[in-house]
């Protein structure tokens, strides 16, 4: 479910794009210092989103740092200097891709999703301390995602709730929450890219979901009878599509409202372009 | 009623500078005054009324872009032919009220057009894109000349479409293609294949 959030590389500037390079490293390096190398395998770029766009709202620029790290020993990089927001981004990335491999080891017990459990429990108790209210909120949501599966829930709008409520928590980064306005515009944003990586996903999942006839939203939604998956995706793309599409013109709105001070090309090529390809991508199974 | 937008000739979701300003100039147009014994006097009349009408609508609906509440997802008034009880969750989804709005529709079992309408505004305040798509699409079905059904109904579509294009203004889907690319490395190949580096040998 992760790895959505991507930019559109060719329609980066270089400058851009190196600043992209940074922000990915910069949580790469905060996720080794506090939670231990290991956990950045976990890493994704989900979470360098969020540390762009979080960032994006204030006004400092962004401290670049020439580096070298673990996996490029020799090749120096420019890496953004570890800043709270890096270090909440990173937090986050670990705390979602643990929950991500509890979700796994309930579903399939696979034996990744296992190792990776273990690979991250010190550094999930850490961060149940640090993030308890967040926690528990998320640790909510994802029990109201479990029940919506097991109740085979024929609604994706129904099923993508608790996903969307979980990033909403996520996007709500404390400091940037004094001002309602602004708060209720994060969570809007938050809300709207959980609900289109959860109902992207279950589009791009559909025909995983037949063969291990697994739940997913869009076959109980449209009652798929079995047989060639191709059509029926065919027959269920103009609603998804709209749907999805949809979720990011409010993203893209909420943005405008919100007005970022820096970062402004990356995060409009993120959301203009890298998830609009992505969208497409998916629908058009390529 | 016609479409107030077509009528005044404006692009559905214009401000409400661009509303008053089309409706000035429409009503110099179409003046009593410059008709005076004219045959089409009544003409122009009927169609004064009309643009009359039209504006009436739109200022007091306040049916024109609103930058400053994003949230605000296109609900808004409708005086005809309301009973009290959906005049009451009009007013509760206007003031963001959803969960009062959304228990009062459950606790009916009207199943009219204004029903699916107004559900359909509630599922949207909430995010829940498809079934409000559907609600609303219900509407415009079971009373298709109901201008406000379809208002909202485009709008819907205007909403997708306006992110389309603003992703297009900022360079999506110009890059290069898949052609272009291939005729790139075509030419690079016939460069190269003096020193070289030929991967294309046929050519």
């Amino acid at each position: 479910m992760f790895g959505y959030i991507e930019p559109l590389k060719p329609e980066l500037k270089i400058r851009e794009y190196e600043l992209f390079r940074a922000y990915y490293c910069g949580v790469c390096k905060s996720i080794g210092k506090r939670c231990g190398q290991l956990s950045r395998l976990a890493l994704n770029y989900d979470s360098t989103f969020l540390a762009i766009f979080l960032s994006s709202l204030y006004e400092e620029p962004p401290c670049v740092k020439a580096g070298t790290c673990l996996v490029h020993p020799l090749k120096k990089r420019n890496i953004i200097a570890n800043d709270d927001v890096i270090r909440y981004a990173s937090d986050i990335n670990v705390l979602l891709a643990y929950y991500n491999f509890e979700d796994n080891r309930h579903d399939e017990h696979s034996v990744l999703a296992t190792a990776g459990i273990l690979a991250l429990r010190r550094a999930y108790k850490k961060l149940k301390a640090m993030y308890p209210l967040k926690c528990d909120i998320i640790e909510k949501r994802l029990g109201e995602l479990r029940q919506l599966e097991n109740e085979k829930c024929a609604s994706m709008d129904k099923s993508a709730e608790p996903f969307g409520r979980l990033m909403e928590e996520v996007f709500a980064y404390q400091p940037l929450c004094g001002d309602e306005k602004r708060e209720s515009a994060l969570r809007w944003i938050g809300y709207n890219i959980g609900k289109w990586i959860y109902i992207a996903d279950a589009f791009d999942d559909v025909e995983k979901d037949i063969r291990q006839k697994a739940y997913n939203p869009l076959l109980c939604q449209f009652e798929f009878k079995g047989g060639d998956p191709v059509p029926f995706k065919a027959s269920i793309r103009e609603r998804v599509e709209f749907c999805l599409t949809y979720s990011l013109s409010e993203i893209a709105k909420a943005c405008q409202l919100l007005g970022s001070r820096k970062n402004a090309g990356i995060v409009e090529n993120i959301l203009y372009m890298g998830m609009l390809k992505k969208t497409e991508d998916i629908l058009t199974g390529t | 009623m016609r479409n107030p937008y077509e009528v005044l000739g404006i692009k559905e979701g214009a401000s409400e500078e661009e509303i008053k300003k089309a409706y000035r100039e429409l009503v110099k147009k179409y003046h009593p005054d410059q008709f005076q014994n004219n045959p089409l006097s009544s003409l122009a009349e009927e169609k004064l009324r009309e643009v009359n009408e039209a504006y009436e609508y739109l200022m007091k609906n306040g049916n024109f872009r609103d930058d400053r509440d994003f949230r605000n997802n296109g609900e808004r008034w409708q005086n005809q032919n309301n009973s009290g009880f959906y005049n009451r969750v009009r007013v509760c989804v206007k003031n963001g009220d959803i969960g009062t709005a959304e228990d009062m529709l459950n606790g009916t079992a009207d199943r009219s057009s204004q029903w699916y309408y107004l559900k359909g505004l509630v599922f949207l305040r909430r995010g829940w894109y498809d079934e409000a798509y559907s609600h609303i699409q219900t509407a415009v079905n079971m009373d298709p000349s109901n201008y406000e059904y379809r208002d909202a109904l485009n709008r819907l579509n205007i909403s997708t479409r306006t992110y389309r294009g603003d992703a297009f203004g900022r360079g999506y889907g110009r890059g290069a293609d898949l052609c272009t690319i291939c005729q790139c490395l075509w030419c690079t190949d016939c460069c190269c294949e003096m020193s070289g580096g030929d991967c294309i040998s046929c050519c």
